[in-house]
């Protein structure tokens, strides 16, 4: 650690290397925290979360019981011991709450005034933070299980929704129209995500076992399929040509620089694909235990150096190495099966929710203090402990 | 969790690295693959089949000793590209797929075929698949234009047990007598998981099952299963400090 910390300083290494080595260093120590605690208000199992981008302070949760809840997750108080409050809620009692479980929600991308949140109840709410009112509302014909809108996206405002219906439909927030529809898939969509590197590419997993990519600007169908044998027709049996799994894909996540996509599948399996060509990495995760029958959630760190996956698999979440497909480690902490799991990419912080109603805080096992830390406080007295010495100096004076 | 050293990354261990010796599961070089398969071919009985089939290896017994599945899955390629190794689909589960060396298949095969009106035809086949054809299956256009065969030349092949039927116009590779081989697969298969699921707790140490007298259903030696359903995932495997234990998984389809 101090050879990073020195190349750093004498510029040997780039910047991002020390920053690099250091996430990594915090993913792997990954351990439930018994310091940190999230506020329990579901009554009823955690689908879906999801943390704002701007400051990666709030985060949103959605629940089976139709209720939504905002917490705040920094730790203003000066001890370690902090519980994430919720700040508000849009309960049970709230006139326009979801009536059927909320599948998905998301933040605005751009600011924290506006969410989305998408039911069982056939609606997609989309939501002023200010007075938890609906400013609009989307009806549709199935069940929704995912919607998205896209990270990167600055002149379009376009909201992909996966429903019952094979028929990905793309929602525009601006005009409040509905009639971008992408045709090709032939059974319920259960996972659509955006590119988090262009604003035009939409990836959209079904119950056909299919991954359609899609160009939303192009007015033909998809770009293309992930084909799991990549076009070696011989291996596969006559069904399952052309398929990215042998079973329901429910899970689809883009890497952070968007050049990776990554699907789960009821076949037990997760795949890495290179989101250009669509080709088929063969990465092998091994058994991906998966049993979800709608959309499972999963995330992909950011900023470390060999990335890493979290993937919920019963009731712990499992840890993979992205591009080498080793188990490194499970996360066991949940008493019911783990539904969704968001990445913190600033703390380097995992947030689990599940069926159990609890959510999990995975925070990195910081280095024990050294025993001379203790000896300068002592001598220094009581007064001065909370002042860093690093921001001492010998010439201003506390009198004034 | 029971960790009882803290996962470091790799960055963090190179002065570490540089003065102990290097582990032997971090050296898998493309010779280790071999002497894997060579070792899991000698644990296939073939006394039972009397000798009319090629040893066979199923790809997931060689994650069971690997820890790396993704350099075993391009190691594996890399053998078949080069002629040395053939796959095959078995037809009872999409993912299991079986190896055989190419000079074992091609001497069974042709030992099989000794004597009968097929053996011309199987011959020019073999030719044509050893050296090049790395495909797990044929389909008609292949047969006819590639590698010109004619019709009653495509059923002479089925009937000798080297092609056996995917759909109207296309076929898969396959090992001639194999069928008897995976019935007795799976239903040694399901006994041993048996033995896992009703000992106690559910979970048995390897040498301990090692050791466990083989039941009438069971056919093949006790290892070749327990690569076997450790490859495949169908049991956890967790080392302890007695050895590696073998638990259960429930939700298995077996």
């Amino acid at each position: 650690m101090l050879s990073f910390l020195y190349a750093r300083q004498s510029g040997l290494d780039d910047p991002v290397r020390l920053r690099r080595a250091e996430s990594t260093r915090r993913v792997l120590s990954l351990e439930l925290n018994h310091n940190r605690d999230v506020d329990r208000i579901h009554g009823n199992g955690i689908n879906t979360l999801d943390t704002e981008v701007i400051d990666g302070r709030y985060m949103l949760s959605g629940g089976s019981d139709g209720v939504i809840v905002i917490y705040d997750l920094e730790n203003n108080s000066k001890k370690p011991q902090y519980t994430c409050k919720a700040i508000c809620t849009v309960g049970r009692s709230s006139r326009h709450v979801h009536k059927f479980s909320v599948e998905t929600v998301q933040w605005y991308p751009h600011d924290t005034g506006m969410f989305v949140s998408s039911s069982f109840d056939k609606t997609m709410k989309v939501w002023d933070t200010e007075t938890l009112k609906p400013a609009e509302e989307f009806q549709f014909d199935g069940n929704v299980y995912c919607h998205h809108m896209s990270p990167v996206a600055r002149k379009q405002s376009l909201v992909a929704v996966g429903t019952k219906d094979p028929k990905v439909q793309l929602c525009d927030l601006k005009s409040g129209s509905r009639i971008h529809i992408l045709q090709g898939h032939r059974g319920e969509i259960l996972s659509v995500r955006w590119s988090p590197r262009y604003d035009h590419i939409l990836a959209t997993a079904s119950t056909d076992s299919r991954v359609r990519i899609w160009d939303v600007r192009r007015a033909s169908g998809s770009l293309f399929t992930l084909d799991q044998h990549n076009g070696d027709k011989s291996k596969a049996s006559s069904e399952a040509v052309n398929t990215a799994h042998n079973g329901r894909v429910n899970g689809l996540c883009f890497t952070a620089d968007g050049l990776h996509l990554l699907s789960t599948g009821t076949d037990d399996r997760m795949r890495l694909w290179n989101s250009g060509t669509g080709e088929n990495t063969l990465v092998n995760y091994g058994k991906v235990v998966n049993e979800s029958r709608k959309g499972l959630k999963f995330t992909v760190s950011r900023g470390c150096s060999p990335e890493f996956v979290f993937v919920p698999c019963g009731s712990s979440v499992a840890v993979y190495g992205l591009h080498s497909g080793e188990l490194i480690t499970m996360l066991r902490g949940h008493y019911n099966n783990v539904d969704c799991c968001e990445f913190h990419p600033d703390y380097q912080e995992l947030y689990s929710g599940g069926k159990d109603c609890n959510i999990l805080a995975w925070v990195p096992v910081l280095r024990q203090p050294g025993i001379e830390d203790d000896e300068t406080n002592s001598k220094r007295g009581g007064t001065q402990a909370a002042i860093n010495p690093a921001f001492e100096d010998a010439w201003s004076s506390d009198e004034d | 969790m029971s960790r009882k050293r803290a996962l470091i990354a790799d960055t963090f261990c190179l002065t570490k690295r540089r003065r102990c010796a290097a582990d032997s599961v971090t050296a898998d070089g493309a010779a280790d693959i071999r002497s894997s398969l060579q070792y899991l071919m000698t644990l296939f009985s073939r006394k039972l089949f009397n000798d009319s089939l090629p040893p066979v290896v199923l790809k997931h017994q060689l994650y069971s000793l690997h820890n790396d599945k993704t350099s075993v899955d391009k190691q594996v390629n890399e053998l078949r590209e080069n002629g040395d190794l053939l796959m095959f689909q078995l037809g009872f589960d999409s993912e299991a797929f079986a190896l055989v060396f190419a000079e074992d298949y091609r001497t069974k095969v042709l030992q099989g075929e000794a004597g009968r009106e097929t053996l011309g035809t199987v011959e020019k086949f073999l030719a044509k698949l050893i050296p090049g054809c790395s495909d797990l299956s044929f389909n008609k256009e292949k047969m006819l234009k590639e590698f010109l065969f004619t019709d009653p030349a495509i059923t002479q092949l089925v009937k000798s047990g080297v092609l056996t039927v995917r759909d109207a116009g296309s076929w898969w590779l396959s090992i001639p007598n194999s069928g008897k081989f995976i019935k007795y697969f799976i239903k040694g298969r399901k006994a041993v998981l048996g033995m896992v699921k009703k000992s106690k707790y559910g979970e048995i140490l390897k040498t301990e099952l090692e050791g466990h007298h083989t039941t009438s259903q069971v056919k093949f030696q006790m290892k070749y299963h327990i690569h076997e359903i450790m490859g495949a995932e169908l049991v956890e495997s967790i080392q302890t400090t007695s050895g590696t234990l073998l638990r259960y998984v429930d939700g298995n389809v077996n």
